[in-house]
């Protein structure tokens, strides 16, 4: 074996590793909640595509940036012939399709979704790293940790009882972003105290035995009709909060974890009761 | 030739209207919360009620009024069909009254016209409930013997749950596909004190038509023909029970869902202690629908907490073993 040929070996496994520690240029995202964070973090040029969900005002806070990209439905075809250098995905998106990707050798890098601030920085940090913008993703985790603060400063003399209340009674409780957020805003949480865990239903009679004074609620689907929904509407919610309407929280900003977190957060600490 | 069993229409009226008074107590008092009912009941009162006075005047309250009014309305409604049609498996479940309605109240409600009136859902199901009846009345044919009827029946319920399915799959809310089964098998939990007052009306109408049908049901039992002579016009009959039937029914069933078996069950139960008069099943079948649909909401509620079972569900479970043994009982007149 020449000595050539050994040197060229050589330096084509030695330039595997570097090849990879070069930031990716065509970053693919299948998940909303990848494509959102991506979107806040990468360089345009970076960006080869975003799920279809993340250009619908209702659910994605980056819907307006998203309008420039190509978008993907989560399909085989539309990934290969996109030749991405890194598919981002959740750990809740579609476990064949990552497998086949990570065995015709694509990067696929999953992400959990956070339920509190701490899961939100370290998603921002690690995407932040894989697109190598460490010092965006720097920016994006102080600036959020700044106006989730100066909340914080600001708590009330009494934390009053809050609940959230979703179609098909379901509410939030223990492990939860809106639990995070209510805490950090000033409210208490009456599902967390009621022994709730994550996203569950509650009967309506235990809800109203918690006596809440104020009702949260971020529905999917603002406008449009159904059984649950009507749940929503009944009267004796608005009576045990002595009038108080239901406040609505844009769903967008829980559906995932990201630094919008602090937009619901302040969102719920002006609604404290003056 | 009185049977054994026959009671005076005052000691069975009486003695039913008892049970349902209990079982409508109860039913106030079952709940995910133990409350003081009767401090509760003085809170409504007040000026800002407590909050035991909202869990009994906006939760327990109509529940226990919708189950009593649900259950009265498909015992009515089971009766007169049976006495009508003189043929014992005639029932709104059964005839597609209940799918039909259930059918109108979906396209009302998930496409966005409930929410422009409320008097729409209502509608839906009445205009629902009588396109389904008719239908299966067209397609059986005037006469129809009892295995045409339920056949006739068989299709155009098949018909009513496959478009409530396509429709909610179509819906746009995000909800919708998981609220099938609660439309084909039934619910009355979590309804409010305004669901109440939308199916009241139509529920009230279609009772009051069918107040005064019962002589004239009584003479059907003799045959067309004698009830012809004795001056009453079938067809007027048979419209203004078809159509007392799809006000109730259809008032009942938008707010419920289709629950199943009350309108067949209820009036075989008690036609051997009416005499087998329909004149006097008529209110003894309301009253007994009424105490059946209570006795399984109050059922359901004993489940314990977080699984969601539904009314129809047990109402079915009781039901179709007796449609079973009907049926068996059918065959053996034949043979």
């Amino acid at each position: 074996m020449s000595k050539q040929l050994i040197t060229a070996l050589l330096l084509i496994i030695c330039s595997f590793p570097s090849q990879s520690a070069e930031p990716p240029t065509r970053v693919a995202s299948i998940n909303l909640c990848t494509d959102q964070l991506l979107l806040m973090l990468a360089d345009s040029r970076q960006i080869a595509s975003i799920s279809y969900l993340a250009v619908e005002s209702s659910s994605s806070f980056m819907a307006e940036e998203a309008q420039q990209y190509q978008v993907n439905h989560e399909k085989i075809e539309e990934l290969l012939s996109l030749k991405p250098d890194l598919i981002l995905a959740s750990e809740y998106s579609n476990r064949a399709l990552i497998q086949l990707m990570q065995k015709l050798g694509h990067q696929v890098e999953t992400f959990p979704l956070p339920s509190d601030i701490e899961g939100i920085q370290a998603n921002i940090t690690r995407m932040a790293q894989l697109l190598g913008q460490e010092k965006r993703g720097q920016q994006l985790v102080e600036q959020m940790n700044q106006r989730i603060d100066q909340v914080i400063k600001q708590q009330p003399a009494v934390h009053p009882k809050a609940i959230f209340y979703q179609p098909n009674h379901y509410t939030s409780g223990r492990n939860t972003l809106q639990d995070t957020a209510l805490r950090v805003a000033g409210w208490r949480n009456l599902a967390a105290e009621l022994g709730i865990e994550g996203y569950n239903p509650i009967d309506i009679e235990d809800l109203l035995m918690a006596d809440p004074e104020q009702l949260f609620t971020s529905p999917y689907a603002p406008n449009s009709n159904s059984l649950a929904e009507q749940q929503l509407s009944h009267p004796a919610l608005q009576r045990v909060t002595a009038g108080r309407k239901m406040i609505e929280i844009d769903y967008k900003y829980w559906i995932c974890g990201g630094p919008m977190i602090a937009d619901a957060i302040e969102q719920l600490h002006r609604s404290l009761p003056q | 030739m009185k049977q054994p069993l026959a009671l005076t229409q005052k000691q069975l009226i009486s003695g039913l209207s008892l049970i349902l008074a209990a079982l409508f107590l109860l039913s106030l008092f079952v709940g995910s919360n133990p409350i003081p009912l009767f401090q509760a009941a003085r809170d409504t009162l007040l000026d800002t009620p407590s909050v035991i006075a909202l869990i009994f005047s906006e939760v327990r309250l109509p529940r226990a009024l919708i189950a009593l009014f649900t259950g009265a309305t498909l015992g009515l409604c089971g009766a007169a069909m049976q006495g009508l049609l003189r043929n014992p498996l005639a029932s709104p479940g059964l005839i597609g009254s209940a799918s039909g309605a259930a059918l109108g109240a979906v396209c009302m409600l998930y496409f966005g016209m409930s929410a422009a009136t409320t008097m729409a859902l209502p509608a839906g199901g009445i205009i629902g409930a009588l396109a389904a009846t008719m239908l299966v009345y067209l397609l059986a044919g005037r006469d129809a013997g009892t295995l045409t009827l339920i056949l006739a029946g068989v299709a155009i319920n098949a018909l009513a749950l496959a478009l409530i399915s396509l429709l909610l799959n179509l819906a746009p809310s995000p909800y919708a596909v998981r609220e099938i089964v609660l439309w084909m098998m039934g619910s009355i939990a979590n309804h409010s004190m305004d669901d109440f007052q939308i199916m009241l009306p139509g529920v009230l109408l279609g009772w009051f038509l069918l107040i005064g049908t019962g002589r004239s049901l009584d003479a059907l039992t003799l045959g067309e023909e004698t009830t012809t002579t004795m001056g009453i016009s079938l067809s007027r009959l048979r419209w203004r029970i078809f159509f007392a039937i799809a006000l109730a029914v259809g008032s009942a069933i938008s707010i419920t869902g289709s629950i199943g078996f009350i309108g067949l069950v209820v009036p075989h139960l008690l036609r051997p202690l009416v005499d087998h008069q329909p004149s006097r099943l008529l209110l003894a079948s309301a009253i007994g629908g009424a105490i059946l649909l209570l006795a399984a909401d109050i059922c359901v509620r004993l489940f314990p907490a977080g699984t969601d079972i539904k009314v129809g569900v047990l109402t079915s479970l009781v039901g179709a073993p007796f449609f079973l043994y009907l049926i068996i009982k059918s065959r053996r007149f034949v043979l």
